[in-house]
């Protein structure tokens, strides 16, 4: 469920090798974060060991051509995943060097990385190629091509490493080339696309660990819950948002502050009507049956908690209580 | 409706709480971690401090990329034990892991076998790897206990004692996956073994957590071979920036995670286990039952509890998680669940949802 108001880029003056009107393609891009901390990662080495090797050109890490002084280098790099049909998913990535006097890729080096990754990750095809920046460079067409041998149509996944408080949304975006036909002739030119992010539930938890900075050791049961509970109600909260969003949106376009927009109109409508999600009756048995389920394992948990206090209490009360039966030592000889 | 900047203040709210100091914030500070000083380490090899000291390093600091890779790669084995290497340096009595990759081998009884195409392949990354910026050595394995917990077993812990010999620093770190999902928190433990013949001061226990009943024996003839290092987590200005925008992505995952489903087979496991080992109490106990002559014995020294205590913790500790899933279940049924087309929404309540859960702040 994404909210509409992702679905509006901003159009600019296009560049000559780029347009950032959205991708008339049929592809759903699903990105896993890994890549994104990947990438993040791999910038932030980068640059912090240009700094400390001084005003010396980055010789100490290949890292890639076109570095603007003052400006953190450039990185580059390739991303792997699965294709299926008509969904491209992006689960990894790893780096690559770029030559930085002809501008090109090193095919050995990325041959060599191909071969070592498909070793362990034997599913995951080369999809695209990433770097960082602002925004799309002139030549990046050229590495772009020439990752076309690899995969014929290749993703290029852009990460602007600028940090910018004010901004809400990720700034990542994910182009595909596609054959225009400009000025008479037929050019490549990247076109930005939509993407979702996609997860498995290991991977939500370390990101959730590391992003909240949870405390790592067990806690009391109570610090458990608190923590399941806040997560719960952070993601309520944004649900309740961004409801709000909408409905202020439709509020304004019922008293005519805003043109109506009749496609809108029907994606929020089909989305009222999905409510409530479940109805049948068979969803409502099996719900009870695992409610009950826990609550039976609460009750045997509750059980073998008694039980055992009461052993200790047994035990207590025979310690201290002990008739002298057998022993001639008699009475206080276990205190 | 700014979740931006309530959420900053909690967090500094949480850091104030957690006394972490203001440089931890400071973006250069945080980024101050990646940069890799070939003299500093050359000068730690030479002057090796941990030769003298088995208990030299206490701590680990494990970077996010690092952790989230290995989390990735335990889980994609499912079931099976897989294991990977970790690159990084040490600082002082840190050891410091900047990044993780998998090795292409599986199983735990071959491993022994499997060094010898492991070294390879180590090899060869670390090598492709330097050309492209990752500057780091190797200073660790990590491998994966799906669904039995974070500790060493026999081979682990000989592994590790033949690496410490000759591959200095070296750390080992076990990830539960199985674990991780089911608690909803993140099961990983780091640990360093002692030498041969080296007799540790009485540690206190760390926290604890419940062995399976077939892997019990092989975790308490080695526990005391080895020690826990403390862990913490570190992340770059720009990965906490990226995270935190991600959230606004990731909350659609939060609520729609089923961990009562996904769970099913673990916890059915981990019944049964608790099961046997109530059993297993049950028959210790009896004993005890008849006549004052058997109580000497049974006074233990107060660290260690009676086996039911055990089970009853252990068996707190799923109905725990379990209690977890259900809630989220339930939230979500309140949420979704409780609409009716036929009542009319007044004009100010915006949610589609009959009873208004959370108020927003």
């Amino acid at each position: 469920m994404s909210a509409p108001s992702d679905a509006a880029p901003a159009v600019s003056a296009p560049a000559p090798t780029t347009t950032a009107a959205a991708s008339s393609g049929g592809f759903t891009f699903k990105l896993h974060p890994l890549v994104i901390v990947n990438v993040s990662d791999h910038h932030t080495r980068v640059k912090a060991q240009a700094a400390c090797s001084g005003d010396s050109s980055s010789s100490s890490s290949a890292a890639g051509a076109g570095a603007g002084a003052g400006q953190p280098p450039r990185v580059f790099g390739c991303v792997i995943g699965v294709q299926r049909g008509r969904t491209v998913e992006i689960f990894n990535s790893f780096e690559l060097v770029l030559d930085p006097v002809s501008g090109t890729l090193d095919r050995a080096f990325l041959e060599k990385k191909q071969e070592l990754y498909k070793k362990v990750f034997p599913d995951f095809y080369v999809l695209g190629w990433y770097s960082t920046g602002s925004d799309v460079h002139d030549t990046d067409m050229q590495i772009h091509k020439a990752l076309m041998d690899v995969n014929e149509s290749p993703v290029y996944l852009l990460l602007n490493p600028t940090i910018n408080l004010s901004q809400k949304d990720l700034p990542v975006t994910i182009y595909e080339s596609e054959l225009h036909v400009i000025d008479g002739s037929p050019q490549l030119i990247f076109v930005r696309s939509n993407y979702t992010i996609e997860t498995v539930e290991a991977e939500r938890i370390s990101v959730d660990h590391v992003a909240h900075l949870k405390p790592s050791d067990g806690g009391s049961a109570a610090t458990q819950l608190a923590a399941h509970l806040t997560g719960i109600h952070s993601a309520i909260k944004m649900l309740n948002s961004r409801v709000r969003v909408i409905h202020q949106y439709l509020v304004a376009m019922q008293k005519g502050d805003i043109p109506v927009d009749n496609s809108l109109l029907r994606q929020v409508s089909s989305l009222v009507r999905r409510l409530p999600a479940m109805e049948s009756q068979k969803f409502q048995d099996d719900f009870l049956m695992e409610y009950n389920d826990t609550l039976l394992m609460t009750y045997l948990a509750m059980f073998t908690n008694c039980s055992s206090t009461m052993n200790e209490l047994v035990e207590k009360i025979n310690t201290s209580y002990e008739r002298p039966t057998t022993r001639r030592g008699g009475r206080g000889a276990f205190m | 409706m700014e979740p931006t900047s309530s959420a900053s203040i909690a967090r500094q709210t949480w850091e104030l709480e957690n006394n972490i100091p203001a440089a931890a914030t400071d973006p250069d500070a945080m980024d101050a971690i990646y940069r890799y000083d070939d003299s500093v380490q050359a000068r730690a090899q030479q002057e090796k401090p941990w030769a003298n000291d088995p208990h030299h390093f206490r701590r680990t600091k494990i970077s996010a990329l690092a952790l989230l890779k290995m989390v990735v790669h335990a889980r994609a084995g499912g079931t099976i034990e897989v294991m990977g290497l970790m690159q990084g340096k040490c600082e002082g009595d840190a050891i410091i892991v900047m990044d993780a990759f998998a090795l292409p081998v599986e199983g735990t009884e071959t491993r022994v076998n499997a060094q010898a195409d492991a070294y390879e392949y180590m090899v060869e990354y670390s090598t492709i790897n330097k050309q492209a910026g990752r500057l780091e050595n190797v200073v660790g394995w990590y491998h994966s206990h799906p669904g039995y917990g974070c500790w060493l077993s026999g081979i682990d812990v000989s592994t590790q004692m033949l690496n410490q010999q000759f591959t200095e620093p070296f750390l080992a770190v076990v990830i539960d996956p199985t674990r991780t999902v089911s608690a909803g928190k993140v099961e990983i433990g780091a640990f360093r073994t002692y030498p041969k013949d080296y007799k540790p001061p009485d540690e206190p226990v760390s926290e604890y957590q419940t062995i399976p009943l077939n892997k019990i024996e092989d975790f308490g003839v080695h526990c005391k071979s080895y020690y826990a290092l403390d862990i913490t987590y570190f992340k770059s200005s720009l990965d906490s920036h990226l995270l935190d925008l991600l959230w606004n992505k990731y909350w659609v995952n939060t609520l729609s995670s089923s961990p009562l489903l996904g769970n099913r087979d673990y916890v059915a496991g981990q019944i049964f286990d608790l099961a046997d080992k109530l059993e297993q109490a049950e028959g210790q106990l009896a004993h005890s039952r008849f006549g004052g002559m058997i109580m000497p014995s049974q006074r233990k020294k107060e660290q260690e509890e009676s086996p039911l205590a055990k089970v009853t913790r252990d068996s707190s500790k799923i109905t725990a998680e379990q209690v977890h899933g259900l809630m989220s279940q339930v939230i979500k049924d309140i949420l979704f669940n409780s609409v009716h087309p036929s009542s009319k929404a007044s004009t100010s309540a915006p949610d589609s949802s009959g009873p208004e859960p959370m108020v927003e702040a």
